[in-house]
């Protein structure tokens, strides 16, 4: 057996080569075709509508320029932006923290299991169940807020609104600190134990081991994931949607909007108004995807 | 002197115990190896004197400071981990001159050292690199030279070598022991590779099912190994069981043969059993050399080493390993041929256990 | 460890687990107050008797099931045929799996009626089209899923070894490969039955009965029983992440900018 034999066997597209390729490459036609058909064309609708003219379907930037004179959405823009850097913030560094907690925190190994499970329920559970859930929660006629009043606080005098911002801030964090939880879990495995053994060894406290080495070890990926949950939050309608029977002024819910043909009336605008949200998600997944790689290098 | 002592030493996880009553003095520029199996305690009690576990019972000093309950971060040792683990995100430069950072050190002098220890550990041009640049070879000199940057009372190593390519290994022990001596430091090296041991310590402490079964300079272990385990985990060697003859003209006999021992065998009597090893170069043809005791064999193997030829005989019911260098011009028997071995007195060895 | 940091770990930890129970308690709570003044499960009764109900959560089901079923059909001879013989092609495939993600299903479901409302592609009232969308969405996690468990085999060996035993591609992939990647395609498919049991908005906006629209109408609709439609929901999801546990390798995978 030759060296050559060898070489033959393990490369079968090599050698009738162009006859091999053409027919590999009709194996995943069905997978482009379908992805073309039901996902790149019809986005791409949207981004094509967002650069024509309603009516005479002519080549215009002027949606774009309605879109920006508008307060309305300008606003609506505002407040999805709001909204999704506090609960990335806030949801990022809780969740981070239970995280830590349960894998190297000195707690029960059944907690980090436990955890795991109850945040793939939790950040599965959004939507119109989670609006609900709160609601019965949180309402006027809701379960806490019967044990508060029964306890002589009652938060509604003191200015808690559920269908508002600040109430879908509370919400929208039921499912952002889950996720940052089973995301950032694989990193913070990532931290090998003689790292802190070797710091602790050269003199560091705890402080000082989390300050140069910890910390910046982990703060790629940690930042990626809270970009993640911006972009997570940015999207997301049906909560909002069931929360607060679309009064309130989000991104997603203008488009929802638009979809049952009130509020704009002008398509254009509409897919101008889509067009900004996938941009922006586009800029959030790949600095997800940037930093994920970075961190990667160090925590392999 | 002694620098370092651990006095009856032992840890209990849950029912298990890991470590039982392990007492050691270590003099000032000792360099000591833990050697043993896995499982032996060897790695524990390092991180007892390191400081990653607290003993169940017993005293670790240093000098004159007990530290058995210290924290980690207080005691004045360093240590270098089988994984290196050097900081990812740290330069070999910065990884090098943490310890003296976290002591608030001037930059300068911090500068001054790390070019110091570069040149100690033969990667001078490598300050910008980051770990990840490096080979594994280069990041446990790294590793060793954070540890030493810091001028701890102690260096612990703990199998600093195993995650290493053979050539490496061979290299690297010669240079860590190398410096070592330069420093004068004070040295434990925990390994379960016993030509490692034999060929870097000044002494050696053979460790078992969490007891030391032996403490001695290599001389020592390997010529005269106290118990059976310590004979057969150093080197290797031949055992049998035998009995006593005549205690006082030292004759025993194995499997009806009599052989001579120069072993003390008082306190025995006639009829008694024991247990008795020969190490394979103390064997030889008697063509080459007769001695006191001859025995007779049967060839029935030969293998070639390289440097060293192992012929296995058969002595009565017995199977031994006869170790001879190799020479091209000497004559090897024929499988199957029967032969006469020799061997001194002295190279019968009488085994505690 | 030191002392101090447990402490600190049992408070978030604990902090954690209320807010996320807290409302599940509230919810269930809430659903045992039908009955004036007792506990009572009149609500579920009230709920599994409400034709609405049993309408949308079976063809939410149903929904579920398909998805799965053209999932496997699509992705997992696409996965085995990258892995095979167009490594080249991976990264392409990867970035059109993470493109779901890109796109947020609000955004998604106004493509989709724009592009399928007018000739040739007027399916937007066809429920195929409704679960090839469900597909899209649950990509990211299905393709994925089969694409891991394809990488924890020899795919290269099992085929060769059935060629050789004169399998035809069929047996090759459904009877050889397929078994062997089974826990990978059970969590796929379970958390892509997960994923379209709870999806609204999709569900909404191409006007088909499923379980989440259901919930929404029941909400403006009545009081209790939306709680207990509620914890059913709960249940199932709690079923689904549980059996993915049970079965595989535990990794929960998170669902991102999907059908919320």
């Amino acid at each position: 057996m030759t060296a050559s034999n060898v070489v033959k066997r393990d490369a079968p597209s090599a050698r009738p080569a162009p006859y091999k390729f053409s027919w590999a490459w009709l194996g995943v036609m069905p997978f482009f075709l379908f992805a073309f058909m039901f996902l790149i064309y019809p986005s791409s609708t949207i981004a094509l509508g967002s650069f024509q003219d309603t009516n005479t379907q002519a080549f215009t930037l002027q949606n774009f320029a309605h879109l920006l004179q508008n307060p309305n959405l300008i606003a609506a823009y505002w407040i999805s932006i709001k909204i999704s850097l506090i609960t990335s913030l806030g949801g990022g560094i809780f969740g981070f923290l239970l995280a830590y907690a349960a894998i190297r925190g000195g707690l029960p190994p059944f907690m980090r299991s436990s955890l795991m499970t109850f945040c793939g329920v939790a950040s599965n559970f959004a939507g119109v169940p989670l609006a609900f859930a709160f609601i019965a929660l949180l309402s006027p006629s809701g379960v806490l807020t019967g044990w508060l009043k029964a306890m002589g606080y009652n938060p509604y005098f003191h200015g808690f609104q559920l269908y508002t911002f600040w109430g879908l801030s509370i919400v929208y964090m039921y499912f952002q600190f889950p996720l940052m939880v089973l995301v950032i879990a694989p990193a913070i495995d990532g931290l090998r134990r003689e790292w802190l053994e070797a710091a602790e060894n050269l003199g560091a406290s705890s402080f000082q081991y989390w300050r140069y080495i910890a910390l910046p070890i982990l703060l790629p990926s940690i930042l990626g994931t809270m970009i993640l949950l911006f972009g997570n939050s940015f999207g997301a309608f049906a909560t909002a949607q069931a929360l607060t029977g679309g009064q309130i002024n989000l991104v997603t819910i203008m488009v929802g909007a638009q979809l049952r043909g009130d509020v704009l009336g002008d398509a254009g605008l509409g897919y101008a108004l889509a067009l900004g949200m996938v941009v922006i998600m586009a800029i959030a997944i790949t600095g997800y995807t940037v930093l994920q790689r970075q961190s990667e290098r160090w925590l392999r | 002197m002694t620098h370092l002592e651990l006095s009856h030493i032992s840890k209990q996880f849950g029912q298990t115990a890991v470590v039982q009553d392990f007492n050691l003095d270590v003099k000032t520029g000792e360099f000591v190896s833990f050697l043993g199996p896995s499982g032996c305690g060897k790695t524990t009690t390092l991180r007892m004197i390191a400081g990653f576990e607290t003993p169940t019972t017993g005293k670790v000093m240093l000098g004159d400071a007990d530290i058995t309950d210290m924290a980690p971060n207080q005691r004045d040792v360093g240590m270098v981990f089988q994984a290196y683990a050097l900081f990812p995100n740290m330069t070999v430069a910065q990884n090098i001159g943490f310890g003296m950072k976290i002591h608030k050190e001037p930059e300068s002098a911090i500068k001054e050292r790390v070019i110091e220890m570069l040149a100690l550990i033969h990667l001078e041009q490598k300050g910008n690199s980051y770990p990840a640049q490096l080979s594994g070879g280069q990041q446990q000199r790294v590793a060793l030279a954070r540890a030493l940057a810091n001028r701890p009372k102690v260096l612990l190593l703990d199998e600093p070598l195993s995650a290493l390519d053979a050539k490496i290994r061979v290299s690297l022990r010669a240079e860590i022991r190398a410096i070592q001596r330069k420093l004068g430091i004070t040295a434990i090296y925990v390994t379960h590779d016993q030509e490692e041991a034999l060929s870097i310590s000044d002494r050696i402490v053979v460790m078992f099912d969490g007891r030391i079964e032996q403490v001695g300079t290599p001389f020592e272990i390997y010529n005269f190994p106290q118990t059976a385990f310590v004979a057969s985990f150093v080197g290797t060697l031949n055992t049998t069981d035998a009995e006593v003859i005549d205690p006082v003209k030292k004759l025993i006999k194995i499997d009806g043969v009599q052989l001579e021992t120069a072993e003390e065998l008082q306190g025995r009597k006639k009829g008694d059993k024991i247990k008795i090893a020969i190490r394979p170069e103390r064997l030889n043809f008697v063509s080459v050399e007769k001695k006191a005791n001859i025995l007779d064999c049967t060839v029935e193997n030969i293998t070639f080493l390289g440097s060293v030829v192992r012929i296995q005989v058969k002595i009565g019911s017995n199977r031994f390993n006869m170790d001879t260098f190799n020479n091209p011009f000497l004559e090897l028997p024929k499988i199957g041929a029967k032969e006469q071995v020799s061997c001194s007195r002295e190279a019968v060895i009488i085994l505690n256990s | 460890m030191k002392r101090g940091s447990v402490v600190w770990s049992w408070f978030w930890m604990i902090l954690g687990i209320i807010y996320f129970f807290l409302p599940l308690v509230a919810t269930f709570i809430f659903s045992l107050k039908a009955k004036l003044g007792v506990l009572s499960f009149l609500a579920y009764q009230q709920l599994f008797n409400d034709p609405d109900f049993i309408k949308g959560f079976s063809y939410s089901v149903m929904w579920g099931i398909l998805t799965i079923i053209v999932g496997i059909l699509i992705f997992f001879p696409t996965a085995y045929w990258v892995r095979m013989r167009l490594p080249q092609v991976r990264t392409a495939v990867e970035f059109v799996t993470m493109l779901p993600f890109v796109v947020p299903a609000i955004v998604f479901v106004f493509g989709l009626v724009r592009t399928f409302s007018h000739p040739p592609f007027l399916i937007v009232d066809s429920p195929a089209l409704l679960v090839l969308a469900y597909v899209v969405l649950t990509m990211p996690y299905m393709y994925r899923s089969i694409d891991t468990g394809l990488r924890s085999i020899d795919v290269r060996t099992l085929t060769e070894a059935a060629q050789s035993l004169g399998a035809g591609w069929g047996t090759i992939l459904f009877r050889v490969i397929l078994p062997n990647i089974r826990v990978s395609i059970i969590s796929g498919g379970f958390l892509g039955f997960a994923i379209v049991m709870g999806e609204y908005i999709l569900a909404q906006y191409l006007a088909k009965p499923a379980f989440a629209p259901f919930l929404a109408y029941l909400i403006q609709q009545k009081a209790y029983e939306p709680a207990a439609a509620t914890i059913v929901s709960i249940a199932l999801t709690w079923a689904c992440m549980g059996i993915i546990q049970l079965v595989g390798r535990g990794g929960s995978q998170p669902q991102i900018a999907g059908g919320h």
